[in-house]
């Protein structure tokens, strides 16, 4: 094991949790009924940060997580291990359409912060406008409303730039490549506290130094005397004469079952506050009877395109930040963004082409490899729908101007990796040769026709669904994140979202979460107070 | 839901077609891990949705060589070269759902062969002495 793994804490964060705020629900004996001020549905970006503004007001909050908590000092490096114990499906959920595109979604506490890059990004204010002007949300969600909430995530979870020391080869080539042709790129901030580019952050960052949730915002909140309930499914929302009064949930055994599940039953003193995610947020709120139009419409996503470049000096993907360089100048432009993703071998070994004895030259090959990806603001909306068995189910095909857009940003990848010293470049597009060999062949990928069966695109940021605005035909939250149809229940993740953002949504997510969670608090003091 | 030993026996050799092993890499084969436990695994974890794409995956790489090679005969039934032949074939197919279920069959294999702790060292070389940067090079940070 490499030795910057080995150097781990002598405790983590999640290891040092208050006795009595936390409830397993695969070692639950008994049914469970008790009420709180708040119930808080899901533990990643949003719901962990909403949890510890309430519980900081001095509120009594509950989380429930449908996933289990997998510790720090747990995480390996086996991705199998990984999607079985934190990926919804086991990693297996894909978006349903004219082409199959697997959808990463975390099942945890901490939801996907526990699995993603922690890349920093503000919500661009031509974003913030665009709600503004088109959606409604002008007088309600502005970068000046933003700002504090920005700034103090920041500075909890130390975002900065990617260190000297975590940057890694992968990363380096890819500023080095920038800068030597004049294009803005830059090294990604992140939430991190030392991290010592274990390349791991797919799988759980071994050393804690990834300010994800589980190791931030839910212990946190635990401190100021929240509970959690976690391997716990919220079946639906209570709604009494269009109030919200709290959830009725099931243990889950996190895996085949081994154990019959017991009931939860959390009354909400004030309100509800759904967290779940784009996918699992509205079919939540249909389980619970609202029945919206707008209701799992609108769903958008960033789809993901990686290539790799063969060099001929070392890269070593096994070290260095997972994501640590990106260009956000072509996101106006052209709505794509590219930049640096590490794969395990696992993922390479899907991701690379061919089989046989092609696929294991490849695979020999796995550490000299460069892998940069192309991230699409898709303007293609979708939908969230609950499918046979209570599955969820969701539906997307991208237009054909996003698909454009990705063969330019592949092109643009292709052309960078062969000016950054790389021997060959594997696009890993269906009808192109395999290996290309020049950069006068990135002519190939413009010419592939744009049909996303062609593409290999994977999915993450997931946007819509549970969208805000003040018209209730046409959104399903108000601008104030409450349901149109039910008082007490509140949205506060990125289904509430109008449109995608174009760069990566965390940030953005916490902070509409947290700006949410304030006015619930302020709310609920003010109604205390006139009680 | 379980594999049949027959699914298991033909998840097998396609799962060797696809990660063969390479002396000149030094890479060992699929085959001499445990594939039948780690499909007995995947098949209690996932989703049934996704259980049934493995076993259709299966089934489809099984009888392939009556319908790509011609031949009566299941993949188990070929000698080596034939069936890594056949599976190129079929990852490169002009039908999407055929090469789509390859995929699913590789990336199951995937997650076994490249989790190897063995097959990990040889892809990603030694390991790493030190949290200094490969090559320290001046960056500008825009």
């Amino acid at each position: 094991m490499p030795d910057n793994v080995e150097r781990r804490p002598s405790s983590f964060p999640d290891e040092r949790l208050p006795s009595g705020t936390i409830m397993d629900g695969q070692t639950l004996a008994n049914d469970v009924e008790e009420a709180f001020d708040y119930v808080v549905v899901g533990s990643g970006a949003a719901g962990a940060v909403a949890a510890h503004v309430l519980a900081k007001s001095g509120a009594s909050v509950v989380l429930v997580e449908e996933g289990p908590w997998a510790k720090t000092r747990e995480f390996g490096e086996r991705v199998y291990d990984a999607f079985k114990r934190m990926f919804r499906d086991v990693g297996t959920q894909v978006i349903q359409g004219r082409a199959y595109i697997p959808l990463l979604q975390g099942r945890c506490v901490g939801g996907s912060t526990v699995m993603n890059s922690a890349i920093v990004h503000r919500m661009p204010e031509d974003v913030v406008e665009d709600w503004g002007k088109r959606f409604g949300l002008g007088g309600s969600i502005t970068a000046r409303a933003l700002e504090p909430h920005f700034e103090a995530l920041e500075r909890d979870l130390n975002a900065h730039a990617v260190s000297d020391e975590a940057l890694g080869e992968n990363n380096r080539l890819f500023l080095d490549e920038a800068n030597a042709h004049g294009v803005p790129a830059r090294r990604m901030q992140r939430y991190e506290r030392g991290c010592r580019g274990t390349a791991r952050c797919l799988t759980g960052c071994p050393t804690g130094a990834k300010q994800a949730m589980n190791v931030t915002y839910v212990p946190w909140a635990l401190a100021l005397g929240a509970h959690i309930i976690f391997s716990c499914r919220v079946e639906r929302v209570l709604i009494e004469r269009g109030v919200a009064t709290g959830v009725v949930a099931w243990t889950t055994a996190g895996g085949p079952a081994t154990r019959s599940a017991r009931r939860v039953t959390l009354h909400a003193r004030r309100a509800v506050i759904v967290a779940a995610s784009t996918v699992q947020s509205p079919n939540l709120l249909r389980r619970s009877g609202l029945r919206a139009r707008a209701l799992g419409r609108h769903f958008q996503c960033h789809p993901g395109y990686a290539i790799g470049g063969l060099f001929d000096g070392p890269v070593e993907m096994n070290f260095g930040a997972t994501q640590g360089a990106e260009r956000v100048d072509l996101r106006k432009t052209d709505r794509i963004k590219l930049e640096t993703v590490a794969m395990p071998p696992e993922l390479a070994a899907v991701r690379f082409p061919g089989v046989g004895r092609d696929l294991m030259a490849r695979l020999g090959a796995f550490s000299r490899l460069a892998v940069w990806a192309v991230v699409v603001r898709a303007e293609a909306e979708g939908s969230v729908r609950t499918a046979w068995g209570g599955r969820d189910k969701v539906t997307w095909n991208p237009t054909r101007l996003d698909l454009e857009r990705a063969r330019k940003g592949v092109a643009l990848l292709v052309k960078m990796l062969f000016e950054a010293g790389a021997r060959e470049v594997w696009p890993g597009f269906y009808g192109v040769p395999s290996t290309l060999r020049s950069p006068d062949e990135a002519a190939l990928i413009e010419k592939i026709p744009p049909d996303p069966r062609l593409f290999g695109f994977i999915a993450s940021h997931l946007f819509g669904a549970c969208r805000m605005g003040p018209d209730p035909g046409a959104s399903v939250v108000g601008t104030d994140f409450q349901t149109h149809e039910a008082s007490g229940l509140y949205v506060v993740d990125s289904s509430a979202f109008p449109t995608n953002l174009g760069v990566n949504p965390q940030h953005s997510i916490m902070a509409m979460s947290r700006l949410a969670a304030t006015r619930i608090a302020e709310r609920g003091s003010r109604t205390r107070a006139a009680a | 839901m379980k594999l049949a030993p027959i699914e298991n026996q033909w998840a097998e050799a396609a799962l060797a077609a696809i990660f063969p092993g390479s002396s000149e890499e030094g890479l060992d084969g699929i085959s001499a891990m445990n594939i039948a436990a780690y499909l007995g695994d995947v098949m209690g974890w996932v989703p049934f949705r996704a259980a049934m794409g493995l076993r259709v995956a299966i089934w489809l790489v099984a009888l392939a060589p009556l319908f790509v090679l011609g031949r009566l005969t299941t993949i188990a039934g070929l000698v080596p070269a034939e069936r890594e032949r056949m599976m190129t074939i079929l990852v490169a197919s002009r039908s999407y759902a055929v090469r789509s279920l390859v995929l699913v069959l590789k990336s199951f294999g995937a997650l076994l062969y490249a989790s190897d702790a063995r097959v990990r060292a040889l892809m990603q070389g030694p390991p790493l002495r030190s949290v200094v940067p490969l090559r320290r090079k001046r960056i500008a940070a825009v």
